[in-house]
């Protein structure tokens, strides 16, 4: 690098300092509102990184997350080396590829369907009444299905005393617990998640309607130019978010409805970390090394579909 | 008058003596706070102002105390995130294990649980003496060249055998038994209890209706009922008669017991969700509903009358209906490894202020005493319970009384395991004048029988080799929940062959987890 263009770069530098340091001293009301959530991120997940140097030690805890000895990818070969650990990856891809194919839609349908609710009062009923689930810690919701899908629960008493057909324990097969997944998250989530949406329809400008309805549209064909066109934007960012999460999420969910008929469809990476790191003998550096391999698969995961959605619909998370 | 000055300067100078001889027999503490952290802690209980026990416990050793519950099934994840945190409480029960063995000697090397000091045997005599019966005591001694656990010993005075037998036993109707036309006995092999289940499940001899359930286990019950009542080493490695080491998981016994487990599942006797019952639901349906003909529960001596008066007053059946009985397997023979004569270990924080080790020192200095032993189950001496004129423990309540219990049912809601106790309750049970007499040698006949049916191969002593043996290859084996993957090919077979094909498939794919331990065992 030549001396001159070395100097220009540093003349670069210093101006985007300097017009940083201005920007923000212009609007530094702006820039104090958002400080809080800063720290947040800084405190909780920037800062724990450096925790992620446990997968390549052998950890000692009077010695520290820095004092601990370097081990190398020893911790990594012992993970690969446990069978449940790849069947656990393979677990998390399938539930939550299921949960992006029926679990993410219903929450924008759902806002549509909201939207064309054109009585105020009846609207915010049918909010609350989907919003109130989110709510309910994961434990309650895993006893009520127990009550409903229990041998003697509701659908199995129902069934029996109008078909006289025999109970079923719809919780110990297998086969029926990633619907159950499904249902109980869109049940829980989907309310929630659509309060994005609503507002996203919110922000759409209103004239767009009065226009179409003048040119004589129906609601579904309004509903489909325009408000779903409206929201895309919203859409590709939270689908780009989701497909960040393909390898984690949804521990508590699983924990709570999964039990030993089903856990072989049912230890996510999430409940196999769990449980190596305190159903068995405590090992953090053993746990790092899986958290670890998970949160890299999910950032190829997050950068991969941003980039698959900016080729396919223009847009991404940044742009 | 000289003569006069002089007595009573004699008597003053004796009454003097005497009051610093008084004071210093008379223990003046300091008022120090003690924070522990355990199981048995009763939640939301204010043991500072809780019951009378808990008072003169605190009272007598001047501390303000500051317990804190761990859940049972979050035992050694929450206190060992604690200590590893060096946020560990002043005194701490720790779940001591083969399983935990490789976490306490993490602490150790490193410096976080205290190292008791040098003369601490001579300080607190008491306490080493109930120190030397546990075996594990003396042997982490040596081990660690210096003692950081105290264990807790299950037996001191009436040390049932070597091995140590377990107290678990089989919970099981006896009026239903009866009705259906099988001999009440003290003990049942496998077979035998499924046989009675299936007769309860077709005669219904208690009119119970849809909701009978012949046997009721949570998923853990059911695994120690089926598998490790059949196979002694069902969940671990060991030396077969070859020398060499194999695992337990691929041992016939343990197939076997898997194909009771799942008779018993195909055919309905044994609760059709036992999977999703949790913590003491099963205990529930045969103690508290009255629903359930058999469980596989704690047969504690200290329990053993408590768990009938419950019983009879939740269920409006007569206690005598509530049988306790050895679990045989299909062999015949009693099947464990030796339960080694302790049960949860104390240790300190090494942090810990000298004067809140050494009042806990005193108290556990106490509760191992002729005179403070009895307390820690029995309540207050010279109101519950006294000694005779011969040094006999008799009890001065009503029959009946319920000393230890929940809050609301109990009279002291604090006797139990947490103020101090280093002798546990099978002990004294068995001298215990408050359970009937007829009950603690019902216990007695019980531990003999599990001695008579014991086998050498099937009843055996700790192989300290292993239990003591924690490599990164052993470390990660024991992570293999065998209850709930045992369950897991029960609930998920079609039949008889498909559960053996499932099984096979489950050892061979486990197969990169055991085969380093067992290159390890057998050089």
């Amino acid at each position: 690098m030549s001396a001159s263009s070395h100097d220009a770069q540093m003349r670069g530098f210093k101006g985007y300092f300097r017009n940083l340091g201005r920007g923000i001293l212009k609007y530094k009301e702006k820039y104090l509102l958002i400080l809080p959530g800063l720290t947040w991120y800084a405190v909780f997940a920037y800062i724990p990184i450096f925790g992620l140097s446990l997968a390549f030690k052998k950890y000692i805890a009077r010695l520290g997350l820095f004092g601990s000895p370097w081990i190398g990818f020893s911790n990594f070969q012992n993970v690969f080396a446990d069978p449940a650990f790849l069947q656990s990856i393979f677990t998390t891809l399938k539930i939550n590829a299921g949960r992006l194919l029926f679990v993410f839609p219903f929450p924008i349908f759902l806002a549509l369907v909201l939207n064309e609710v054109r009585l105020g009062r009846p609207k915010k009923i049918l909010q609350s009444v989907f919003t109130f689930p989110h709510f309910l810690s994961w434990v309650i919701v895993a006893s009520i299905m127990v009550n409903i899908l229990g041998q003697r629960g509701l659908v199995n008493s129902f069934m029996g005393g109008v078909f006289g057909a025999k109970p079923v324990s719809f919780l110990g097969i297998p086969s029926y617990f990633l619907p159950i997944v499904y249902l109980t998250d869109i049940w829980k989530s989907a309310g929630w998640s659509a309060i994005i949406y609503m507002a996203a329809i919110a922000g759409i400008d209103t004239e767009q309607y009065e226009a179409a309805e003048i040119d004589g549209t129906t609601r579904l064909q309004r509903m489909w130019y325009i408000t779903l066109p409206g929201i895309k934007s919203t859409i590709v960012v939270l689908l780009i978010l989701a497909m960040g999460y393909l390898m984690s999420g949804g521990f508590d969910q699983i924990f709570n409805l999964s039990n030993p008929a089903t856990i072989r469809v049912a230890e996510t990476l999430d409940m196999y970390i769990y449980r190596i790191t305190f159903r068995g003998s405590v090992d953090f550096s053993f746990s790092a090394a899986v958290a670890l391999f998970r949160s890299v698969i999910n950032l190829v995961l997050l950068f991969s579909a941003d980039r698959i959605m900016r080729r396919v619909s223009g847009s991404g998370l940044l742009a | 008058m000289r003569g006069t000055k002089r007595l009573i300067c004699l008597i003053l100078a004796a009454i003097l003596s005497l009051g610093l001889a008084m004071g210093a027999l008379a223990q003046d503490y300091e008022r120090v706070t003690i924070t522990y952290t355990g199981p048995q802690v009763v939640a939301g209980y204010d043991y500072n102002t809780g019951d009378e026990y808990s008072k003169f416990i605190l009272d007598k050793f001047n501390f303000e105390f500051q317990p804190t519950n761990v859940p049972w099934g979050e035992w050694n994840s929450m206190l060992s995130t604690w200590i590893m945190s060096q946020d560990m409480t002043d005194v701490a029960n720790f779940n001591y294990g083969d399983g935990t063995h490789a976490d306490a000697s993490n602490f150790v090397s490193q410096g976080l649980i205290k190292r008791l000091p040098d003369d601490w045997k001579t300080r607190w005599p008491g306490v080493a003496k109930v120190y030397e019966t546990t075996s594990l005591g003396p042997m982490l001694e040596e081990l660690y060249g210096g003692t950081y656990f105290i264990p807790r010993a299950r037996f001191f005075y009436n040390l049932p055998g070597q091995p140590l037998a377990n107290h678990w036993s089989v919970w099981v109707r006896s009026d239903w038994v009866e009705a259906v036309g099988k001999e009440v006995k003290n003990h049942y092999t496998i077979p035998e209890l499924l046989e009675i289940a299936q007769l309860i499940k077709d005669q219904d001899p208690g009119n119970v209706g849809p909701a009978l359930v012949p046997m009721s286990m949570d998923n853990g019950n059911a695994a120690r009922f089926f598998v490790e009542a059949n196979s002694t080493y069902w969940d671990t490695f060991y030396k077969g008669e070859d020398g060499k080491y194999a695992w337990g998981a691929a041992a016939p016994e343990t197939l076997e017991g898997l194909k009771l487990w799942y008779k018993a599942y195909s055919t309905g006797i044994l609760d059709p969700e036992y999977y999703l019952l949790t913590y003491e639901k099963d205990m529930e349906k045969f103690q508290t509903l009255g629903t359930a003909g058999i469980s596989y529960l704690g047969g504690q001596t200290a329990d053993m009358e408590n768990y009938r008066i419950l019983f009879e007053r939740r269920t409006g059946v007569d206690a005598s209906a509530f049988l306790m009985a050895t679990l045989l397997g299909a062999d015949g023979h009693y099947h464990q490894r030796d339960l080694i004569n302790f049960w949860g270990a104390v240790c300190f924080s090494p942090d810990v202020d000298d004067a809140v080790f050494e009042r806990w020192m005193d108290l556990m200095e106490f509760t191992s005493s002729k005179e403070g032993y009895p307390g820690t189950q029995m309540g207050l001496k010279g109101v519950d319970w006294d000694f005779d004129a011969n040094g006999e423990i008799v009890s001065l309540v009503e029959p009946g009384t319920l000393l230890a219990g929940a809050v609301g049912e109990g009279k002291y809601p604090s006797l139990g395991h947490v103020l101090g106790s280093v002798i546990l309750w099978d002990d004294l049970a068995f001298d215990n004048p408050n359970i009937a007499k007829e009950y603690r040698e019902e216990s007695r006949a019980l531990y003999a029988n599990r001695y008579e049916f014991g086998a050498p191969d099937t009843f055996v002593s700790a192989d300290w080799n292993l239990w003591l043996n924690f490599t990164d290859n052993l470390r990660r084996a024991r992570g293999i929940d065998y209850g709930v993957e045992y369950s897991n090919l029960v609930t998920n077979a079609s039949s008889e062959e498909d559960l053996v094909a499932r099984y096979n498939a489950w050892i061979e794919s486990q197969m990169s987890l055991v085969q380093p331990v067992l290159d390890e065992l057998n050089p």
